[in-house]
């Protein structure tokens, strides 16, 4: 009893200090969508998004600690101001500006169909117009697409929904699903990680990256636009790509 | 051997997730013990009223789905009432009042398994109710209580899974985050079922313990 | 009857009225308790004799009627003279009560210590008397389940006597136990009585309330029918209802009230 009660009183000051400092924000991450965003071997995250993030942080002046999130939550989370932004591969969506105010873009990412390497499905239009089990991330741009498509278009594929791209990844392998509807950056690295998966192609309009942020937040809505502004001028985003995303 | 060297690497950091677990169902046991005995004892001594409201509140508590709760109170009824507590703090609170209905209706059982020539008697001496029910019901029942409440415990173990919703960084979150870098997700959840197994087991042994200790002399509890 | 007009009762429960789910049970019943008094309540199962019992302090609240302490009028809605009432009336129950979880100690010592606000040694002191007073001093670290019943009943007693009582109400102390436990618990009674304990029991050992009431009042659906001192209700040819009735109860059971006297 003791020390539980030691522990959280330690959380209690912990949670002070946070709430101290001033200039302290909050990124809320899907921790489960590597290369944008992970935890790292040494359980700290990690990531395209993280880092550029703490770049941006570290030339604008404010500090940043990333918190990762369960991503049906992070949206709410951001209204409820338990964070202050979302960069962590988030796509601009009419849906999502609705409710929250999106960064200058600064990523483009591609659509992609993956299928089994030994798939005969040679193209992604071939995934798109067959009668298979098609696996996507719930509550991501492409699971909304698919939705509206499949209604508007009468297509025949057979939704699964997933937590995470890997999870989806690994019940691809199972034989559970025959293709998989996601970004092209956690496709590629799943296949750079030797999984025996392929791109057949996209299925869809290229989407862009934003950071989420509250719509009232103007002022660091100011400062993450000029941050990247920044960061884009930097050989240190070449670097990034060069390290992340190849 | 890579998945070995894997899960070694991973263990450390899914480890630090145990404790944040431990964290939350101590939280939420005491929680719930806290607010479900005043509601046993409002359910089975206090009048119709006060005893509807309690059963209104364990009602809606057992059900409403967990994540749903975790999603109404943090993002919503907490805000609106000024709470702020953290992500554990809430996972913890909102844990502790769904445990409290359940936790209620053990004792609430418990309470009402026992003779009611107890109360009588303390009543008889010039005891108030309310003495009564903290010297002689209560010590009694919640004896009666462990069986059910070591089940409550592997429960609300289980339960704490759910807590990553609000970004709880406990075992199963951590579990994921790992798997999603690493594409070994069987043998990491493996690993985390044998932690959740271990530490059920380790609490369960200990209640037992707890039982045995308290134990009345010549009694017999078997049948409970 | 020893009681002198002019006195003030120690105890006095007056024009009890009781429904129970809409029945009758207690039909005006009035009894007055002096000093020295043992008074045995007697009549037929449905009579109304433990609810009367239970009205007295209060564990039944009567529809009508009226307590009082002395020449005190006790209001028992106050919480406060409620519990003051019943730390003033001891009571036996059928089947003990005794708190399971504790030991013979403490079980004596629970109320004087909780209600009494005594500290811990003294109570235990206290315990150990009244424990040594029904001879079980040597059990007195035994738990409940591990007594005879009719250890538990004297127990039982002990508790009561701890809160030093100024009258005892005993609601049938002897029929939950098997026969030959019946005599240890009446010795302490008969004990209790003969050191001018007041009390009121409700009993069917007619022998023994023979020899030790003070006086009888026998009920019947819910009033006192008849009342007075041993010798007139049971005179042999008396023609009264209780000779009646305890000549039914002994052609009954007689045999074996006998053996155990």
């Amino acid at each position: 009893m003791k020390r539980l009660s030691c522990l959280l009183a330690a959380l209690a000051v912990l949670c002070l200090a946070a709430g101290a400092q001033a200039k302290t924000y909050v990124n809320g991450i899907d921790a489960n969508y590597p290369p944008f965003a992970y935890v790292s071997e040494d359980g700290k995250p990690a990531g395209f998004d993280v880092d550029s993030m703490n770049w941006i942080a570290k030339h604008m002046g404010f500090e940043v600690v990333h918190q990762p999130m369960d991503w049906d939550g992070i949206i709410p989370a951001l209204l409820n101001k338990k964070i202050d932004m979302v960069c962590s591969g988030m796509s601009v969506s009419p849906e999502r500006a609705a409710v929250v105010a999106f960064s200058d873009p600064y990523y483009t990412i591609q659509k992609v169909i993956l299928v089994p390497a030994n798939s005969p499905i040679a193209t992604a239009d071939a995934a798109i117009r067959g009668e298979i089990k098609l696996g996507v991330q719930r509550g991501t741009n492409e699971h909304e697409l698919l939705e509206t498509r499949k209604a508007q278009e009468k297509l025949k594929y057979d939704l699964r929904f997933y937590d995470s791209a890997p999870l989806a990844v690994e019940d691809l392998l199972n034989g559970r699903i025959d293709a998989i509807a996601l970004d092209s950056a956690p496709a590629k690295d799943a296949i750079s990680k030797g999984k025996a998966v392929k791109i057949v192609g996209t299925f869809a309009e290229d989407d862009v990256f934003g950071v989420a942020l509250r719509k009232d937040d103007k002022e660091l809505i100011g400062i993450i636009n000029e941050g990247y502004k920044k960061l884009m001028a930097d050989p240190y985003w070449k670097e990034l790509q060069d390290k992340y995303l190849k | 051997m890579h998945i070995l060297s894997t899960i070694i690497e991973a263990l450390p950091y899914i480890l630090e997730g145990t404790l944040v677990t431990l964290l939350l169902v101590a939280g939420a046991l005491s929680v719930g013990f806290c607010l479900g005995v005043p509601m046993a004892v409002t359910q089975v001594y206090a009048p119709k009223p006060f005893s509807r409201l309690v059963s209104f509140y364990v009602w809606f508590f057992r059900g409403v789905p967990v994540l749903l709760l975790l999603f109404l109170f943090y993002y919503g009824l907490f805000g609106l009432m000024g709470i702020d507590v953290g992500t554990v703090g809430a996972s913890c609170l909102v844990l502790g009042m769904t445990s409290a209905a359940y936790q209620s209706q053990i004792f609430r059982g418990a309470i009402l398994s026992l003779p009611t020539g107890q109360l009588k008697a303390g009543r008889a001496l010039g005891f108030t109710d309310l003495q009564s029910i903290r010297t002689i019901i209560l010590p009694q029942a919640l004896r009666l209580s462990i069986p059910g409440w070591s089940n409550e415990y592997s429960i609300l173990l289980k339960d704490s899974a759910m807590c990553f919703a609000l970004g709880t960084p406990e075992i199963m979150a951590r579990t994921h985050f790992v798997a999603s870098r690493t594409y070994e997700h069987l043998p990491l959840y493996i690993t985390a079922g044998l932690i959740y197994f271990l530490i059920t087991l380790a609490g369960v042994t200990m209640l037992r313990r707890l039982e045995q200790k308290v134990r009345i002399p010549g009694y017999n509890t078997a049948g409970m | 009857m020893n009681a002198r007009p002019n006195d003030t009762p120690i105890l006095r429960a007056e024009h009890f009225t009781k429904y129970l789910s809409g029945r009758k049970i207690l039909d005006d019943c009035s009894i007055s308790i002096y000093p020295g008094d043992v008074k045995v309540l007697i009549g037929p199962s449905g009579a109304g004799k433990s609810t009367f019992l239970q009205c007295i302090n209060c564990l039944l609240e009567p529809d009508e009627g009226e307590i009082w302490l002395g020449d005190r009028k006790v209001d028992v809605r106050n919480t406060r003279e409620l519990c003051e009432l019943r730390q003033h009336v001891g009571m036996i129950f059928q089947d003990f009560n005794l708190f399971d979880h504790l030991s013979a100690e403490d079980n004596v010592a629970l109320a004087p210590r909780k209600v009494r606000g005594m500290n811990k040694q003294e109570a235990l002191k206290r315990a150990h008397a009244e424990l040594r007073r029904v001879g079980l001093e040597d059990k007195a670290r035994l738990y409940p389940a591990e007594l005879s019943g009719g250890q538990k009943q004297r127990v039982a007693i002990a508790r009561a006597l701890a809160m030093d009582p100024t009258v005892l109400l005993l609601d049938e102390p002897t029929s939950a136990l098997d026969p030959e436990l019946v005599g240890e618990v009446l010795t302490v009674i008969r004990d209790l009585a003969s050191h001018g304990m007041p009390m009121i029991m409700v009993t069917h050992q007619m022998e023994f309330a023979q020899a030790v009431a003070t006086e009888i009042l026998f009920m019947e659906q819910g009033r006192v029918i008849e009342q007075g001192s041993p010798d007139e209700l049971l005179a042999p040819g008396s023609q009264t209802r209780t000779q009646d009735f305890c000549v039914r109860l002994h052609d009954l059971c007689g045999g074996e009230a006998a053996a155990q006297e």
